[in-house]
């Protein structure tokens, strides 16, 4: 039953609200442009339009291209199940997987959209992959070394226990760790969402695309599927961080039904604060040449291990 | 001082010379054995240090039984053009091919090659320029024998792109659609991984036979026409037609209309630079600069259509003058829109340079030496940027330039920024420009009287258009038409320089790269 209640809570804010999201960023960089920009809702109407759609499949791609689609969004899907909106929910008693698990299917969705990208022989989809896999392997070492600093403070890698342990009272991450560990997921959102400055989401230039490129071809449902998918794991991303890094449900002294909703409410609130500062961030900053990328993940390196290093400084001894 | 240059010329050469002559003051026409052309022309361009800023023929058999070719040489800093002339025989139709002395004469070559038919004897690169692998073989539109109508058959011809071979080298064909509302034209990269190791352009996608459709047309309507060679440099292109043609006709234009004149050449390098600056911040993903930038540019269209009623600048100039009295009161409105426009573009370009983020995109990107863009005749912006500071305004004044302050922006290190820079510094003058020259507007008529004008005569048009310099030569035939027109827009001049300061560069970054030398295709295919 728990799971149940679980499950689709989970899914229906993050599946749900996941295109909003994007929506919000769109607009408010729009704003800053003096352009009244498109409907919150815009992405909406797009997936509504591009799941009616037929798919137009190059004839030169194998099965990988048609599967990729499927592969991307079911394992944003399965990471967003990891990683709970509010920890008031009724917790299944046993939660399979931890973060790892969690970083690993985003790595094998990432791994097909990055073979399709391949599959078609077009040239920009191979530029884009080739692109994606110097970004990612690059990024990837950070977001495990800051939740390995988190899983170490907090005694584990299931993220509803990390959760659990943060939100109660007594038992808080330290200030600085917290403060690093923002930061360096902050870099690591933008890097895997996409954006600026490692990503132009917007730009029409496909010699200078990343994730675009990889999806160029695609068209119709599988189109769709890619661009939810991505929205999905955006979200999720966003919730890892902010769930982790600004918890409140501790605070809250209702019970039950109350409770949770106070909590999501909480949750919202913070999702949309993370939203501006992204929007914020593509707003002041411009893409960055590709071979200073490197430099960049280095930051998100740095802070997460420096915040690693302070675990050991202060003791360790928090749990 | 004309004769005298001819005098040191006969001495250098004598026995090759075979007629010269003076037309329209300060151009210099030399007629030439064809065997000692080259040697002529790299005297001109290696050792007096003349450029060749164009090169053309022009089928005169109904003349003279002969079709001629012409080397444009530019002396700037004495303002006089000197044209070579060689006469080709209709039977052998052969040149010698300059390249290998003068590289700027290549394109020109192949060019001409690809439309008369004329072929450049010892040319190291005599692909096609013009026409693509659909076009027969045989098919000379410029002739004259080649009616406009005439729809030749689709052939299947090969042209090969330049190969570069080695471990890892491949090959990135982009285009001719692209993903902006854009032009057509097709790059070809040769690359190792991101950097490039070569660029290969294939251009004239937009080719529409202008030069062909202006044979035989009136003067009038080919004003009409020299208006929509290119859409964001309609006033650049329209006046160096109206120039060459009031040249012929000796016609004066009265100082309002010259004044008048040189308000819209400025707008329209506002509109164009404003949205270049705008272009490059986008391609770094720049959003918020380029949204000012945007609306920048829209003050300045709407400044356009305040005067003319029309964004464009079309139908603005007329033979002799321009077609009305635009300024007269509303100088006030618009210099105070102008003053308004001036200090949000401080504002912005304060705002995009302390962008240190932003600096770094531009910075050591596309780099284009100063020799490069020597040799290959880089005008406008981007020969400005690599530290050749020529500007027709100034080596060629004409209109009212003479009489109004101008300093040309010159940076020496050739990359974006520099361009860029170039871009900032001319829209802050073109907007002081517009000012003193709207406030020190003389009073009067603002067109002079036009005749018919004699046949066979020819001239040249020469204006800085924003892209640089544009040189357009008209030669005249009977009842007032046009028997040649020849259209040299500074875009022809910078492609190839663009496709050399990419080398080296990663992939991602040609889009800023392209972006800030910002060539039209319509202005190259003509």
């Amino acid at each position: 039953m728990n799971y149940l209640i679980y499950m689709v809570l989970q899914i229906t804010v993050i599946i749900v609200f996941a295109p909003l999201i994007s929506g919000v960023i769109r607009k408010i960089k729009a704003l800053s442009q003096k352009r009244k920009g498109a409907p919150v809702f815009q992405m909406y109407y797009d997936l509504h339009k591009l799941f009616r759609k037929t798919s137009v499949v190059s004839e030169t791609s194998s099965w990988i291209f048609k599967a990729a689609p499927y592969v991307f969004f079911s394992t944003a899907v399965t990471a967003a199940l990891l990683v709970p909106v509010s920890t008031l929910i009724p917790q299944p008693s046993s939660l399979p997987g931890d973060f790892i698990v969690m970083v690993s299917v985003l790595a094998l969705g990432r791994f097909f959209m990055m073979l399709a990208g391949l599959d078609t022989g077009s040239t920009f989809g191979g530029m884009g992959s080739s692109r994606e896999a110097l970004i990612s392997s690059l990024i990837e070492p950070s977001i495990l070394v800051s939740l390995f600093t988190i899983a170490l403070i907090t005694g584990s890698t299931s993220l509803s226990r990390i959760l659990f342990v943060v939100n109660s009272s007594e038992n808080q991450l330290p200030l600085q760790v917290s403060i690093l560990i923002f930061l360096a997921l902050l870099v690591i959102i933008i890097a895997e969402t996409a954006r600026i400055p490692v990503d132009d989401p917007s730009t029409h230039l496909e010699l200078t695309m990343v994730h675009e490129a990889m999806i160029l071809e695609y068209s119709g449902r599988h189109l769709a599927l890619m661009e939810y998918g991505a929205a999905v794991k955006q979200l999720t991303l966003i919730t890892l961080l902010v769930n982790i890094l600004l918890p409140f449900d501790g605070m809250i002294s209702q019970t039950g039904m109350m409770a949770i909703l106070l909590s999501l409410l909480f949750y919202a609130a913070k999702v949309l604060m993370a939203a501006v500062l992204i929007a914020l961030i593509e707003i002041n900053c411009v893409k960055l040449k590709l071979f200073s990328i490197p430099n960049l993940a280095a930051l998100a390196f740095i802070l997460s291990f420096v915040a690693f290093l302070q675990f050991f400084v202060l003791g360790g001894n928090h749990v | 001082m004309l004769t005298k240059f001819m005098a040191g010329i006969q001495g250098a050469f004598g026995p090759s010379i075979l007629k010269s002559s003076v037309c329209n003051r300060n151009e210099l026409y030399i007629d030439v054995e064809p065997e000692r052309a080259p040697m002529i022309c790299t005297y001109l361009c290696s050792e007096l240090g003349y450029p060749l800023v164009s090169m053309f023929a022009c089928d005169e058999r109904e003349l003279t039984n002969r079709f001629f070719v012409y080397y444009v040489f530019a002396d700037r800093k004495n303002t006089k053009l000197v044209i070579i002339r060689v006469a080709v025989d209709p039977a052998k139709m052969e040149i010698r091919s300059l390249s290998g002395k003068v590289y700027a004469a290549a394109r020109y070559e192949r060019e001409i090659k690809d439309l008369f038919g004329i072929v450049p004897v010892g040319h190291h690169n005599p692909k096609r320029l013009v026409f693509h692998s659909n076009w027969p073989k045989g098919a000379y539109p410029l002739r004259k024998d080649y009616e406009i109508s005439h729809r030749p058959d689709v052939a299947r011809e090969t042209i090969k792109f330049q190969k570069v071979r080695g471990e890892g080298v491949y090959e990135i064909p982009v285009g001719p659609v692209h993903a902006g509302i854009i032009e057509p034209g097709h790059f070809r990269f040769s690359v190792a991984g991101e950097p490039i190791i070569n660029l290969e352009a294939q251009l004239y996608y937009t080719h529409k036979g202008i030069e062909k459709l202006c044979e035989g047309k009136s003067i009038e309507q080919c004003l009409y026409i020299a208006e929509r060679i290119s859409g964001d440099e309609t006033f650049a292109n329209s006046l160096a037609y109206c120039q060459a043609v009031e040249k012929i006709g000796d016609i004066r234009i009265p100082g309002r209309a010259q004044y008048t004149r040189v308000v819209f050449a400025e707008l329209e390098r506002l509109i164009c630079h404003l949205g270049d600056l705008g272009g490059i911040c986008l391609d770094t993903g720049y959003g918020f600069a380029n949204g000012q930038f945007r609306m920048l540019r829209g003050w300045a269209y709407n400044i356009a259509d305040e005067l003319c009623g029309m964004r464009f600048l079309r139908s603005v100039n007329r033979i002799g003058g321009v077609r009305k009295d635009f300024i007269a009161g509303k100088e006030a409105v618009v210099i105070q829109l102008l003053k308004k426009l001036h200090t949000e573009l401080t504002d912005t370009v304060g705002i995009i340079k302390s962008n240190s983020m932003f600096m770094d995109r531009v910075e050591n990107t596309g780099i284009l030496k100063t020799k490069t863009a020597g040799d290959l005749n880089a005008v406008g912006p981007g020969g400005r940027a690599s530290g050749i500071g020529h500007d027709v305004r100034k080596d060629f004044p004409y209109e009212a330039y003479g009489e109004l302050k101008l300093k040309i922006p010159v940076y020496y290190y050739g990359d974006v920024n520099c361009r860029m820079n170039v871009k900032i510094d001319e829209c802050f003058q073109s907007l002081e420009m517009i000012i003193s020259a709207l406030e020190s507007m003389p009073e009067g008529k603002i067109t002079g009287q036009v005749g018919l004008l004699e046949p066979y005569r020819f001239s040249f048009g020469m204006t800085e258009a924003p892209r640089g310099e544009n040189i357009h030569f008209v030669m005249t035939g009977e009842n007032n038409t046009l028997l040649r027109y020849k259209i040299r827009t500074p875009s022809f001049c910078n492609w190839p320089a663009l496709c050399v300061a990419v080398k080296g560069n990663i992939v991602p970054d040609f889009p800023l790269i392209n972006k800030s030398f910002n060539l039209s295709y319509a202005g190259n295919d003509l």
